[in-house]
């Protein structure tokens, strides 16, 4: 019983982390998953990859992808890594890059555009109506400048788990109680000699 | 349940400076080239369960609308770049375009900055400014005038300006050197005379967002309460 109620704690935990993260840009929930092994009650969390909703910044160098697909940055070590949504900016040599500093990816190598460059659904990079690069993708993918994918939190789906977790607590604890009741019983009674 | 609750106070705090930057917004909706700032999250810890942090607030660059005004120096930059502006040796960056002519000519704003490299003669009677930066002015007597011509600057990463005012901007190291453009060629911004460009804050989205943020705010409290039953819960566990 005290690991269910470990377990109920758990939830909670991941509840709360998910609500706290719902203006998070790109943030995935996790899920909480018990399983019986055991000793008990173990719990693990893992990521939910579903797609979140699209949020308008306004900002061109804001894309995310719209339905199935993805991009492609290059982290420092030089591997390029899909992604469905990053905030890019410019660098010292015009090169997009999002905030942890990987570089956009083009056909031709890291993207490099004018402050006022615009990407176009099918990822053509324009400066004052010149095709300037053209940004490497999953085919069938669209691209929306000017947007950020959002937390794929649903505020009503963690608060019912927020509940959902403190009854099976509140459960588990009068089930450990009427357990201690028991053994109470099993020590005061039992072996007492009847007159 | 302490994580929860240590998550779930970080999601309140993270709300309440989200309403902070909405309210702001808000605020100088109506203020002549203000832009729209937005707070960025991160989870804590890459996704640890540990909660969120604010990672910073952001300008967002998008172009105001150009309005007609009636000012006799107004201008406005329709495209990318913006106006710079100096007070005091110190200098700063606009793209609020509400001038007035000084005594010694200059072209001031509201707070005493002046427009870089234009001075507008004693006696002159009309003044105008080509879409390439350009100003003229008209004397008595003498005919049209040039009087210097206004310069943009842009800047590599305009994110990363540091706000000295509401509609005004200081260079910092993330945004690198500002770098000066002409205006009105052809893959170049234009300045507008006569104009001025609004804030490019949208009162409806900024609306939506703070009913979000409140609502979020109200999960995130209704956590705390959650985890706070529990360990009230865990205490009582123990009975004499």
């Amino acid at each position: 019983m005290a690991t269910a109620m470990h377990a109920a704690k758990a939830r909670l935990d991941v509840a709360a982390s998910n609500l706290a993260n719902v203006s998070t840009a790109g943030f995935r929930r996790s899920i909480a998953r018990a399983a019986l092994r055991g000793a008990g009650l173990v719990t693990t969390s893992v990521p939910d990859v579903a797609p979140g909703p699209l949020r308008r910044t306004g900002r061109s160098f804001d894309l995310a992808v719209a339905g199935e697909g993805a991009f492609f940055v290059r982290d420092r070590t030089g591997r390029a890594v899909a992604e469905r949504s990053a905030s890019f900016e410019r660098d010292r040599r015009g090169r997009l890059v999002d905030e942890s500093g990987r570089a956009l990816l083009g056909e031709r190598g890291p993207v490099v555009a004018g402050a006022d460059a615009t990407i176009d659904a099918r990822g053509v990079v324009t400066v004052a109506g010149y095709d300037v690069a053209t940004i490497v993708v999953r085919p069938g993918t669209t691209l929306q400048s000017g947007f950020l994918e959002g937390a794929n939190v649903d505020a009503v789906h963690e608060m019912v788990e927020v509940l959902e977790a403190q009854r099976a607590f509140e459960t588990a604890q009068k089930t450990l109680s009427a357990i201690d009741d028991e053994r109470q019983k099993d020590v005061d009674d039992v072996g007492r000699v009847k007159q | 349940m302490n994580r929860a609750l240590y998550a779930a106070a970080t999601g309140m705090a993270a709300q309440q400076q989200n309403l902070d930057v909405v309210a702001d917004n808000l605020a100088n909706a109506d203020v002549i080239g203000f832009k729209n700032a937005q707070a960025t999250f991160a989870p804590i810890g890459g996704n640890a369960l540990l909660g969120t942090v604010e990672t910073g607030v952001r300008p967002i660059f998008q172009q105001g609308k150009l309005e007609k005004s009636g000012g006799p120096f107004d201008v406005a930059i329709d495209g990318a770049g913006f106006f710079e502006i100096e007070r005091a040796g110190e200098h700063a960056y606009t793209r609020a375009g509400a001038f007035a002519r000084a005594a010694d000519g200059t072209l001031r704003n509201a707070d005493g900055w002046s427009l870089r490299g234009i001075v507008i003669p004693a006696g002159a009677r009309s003044v105008s400014v080509a879409s390439d930066g350009r100003v003229s002015v008209a004397l008595d007597g003498l005919g049209a005038r040039a009087a210097g011509r206004i310069q943009l600057a842009a800047f590599d990463a305009p994110e990363r300006l540091r706000p000295l005012g509401s509609a005004i901007f200081g260079a910092t190291h993330g945004s690198g050197r500002p770098r000066e453009i002409a205006a009105g060629g052809d893959r170049q911004p234009k300045i507008q005379f006569g104009t001025l460009e609004k804030s490019n804050v949208s009162v409806i989205e900024s609306m939506m967002a703070i009913l979000a943020a409140q609502r979020a705010y109200e999960a995130d409290s209704k956590c705390v309460q959650a985890a706070d039953e529990m360990l009230r819960i865990v205490n009582n566990l123990h009975r004499s």
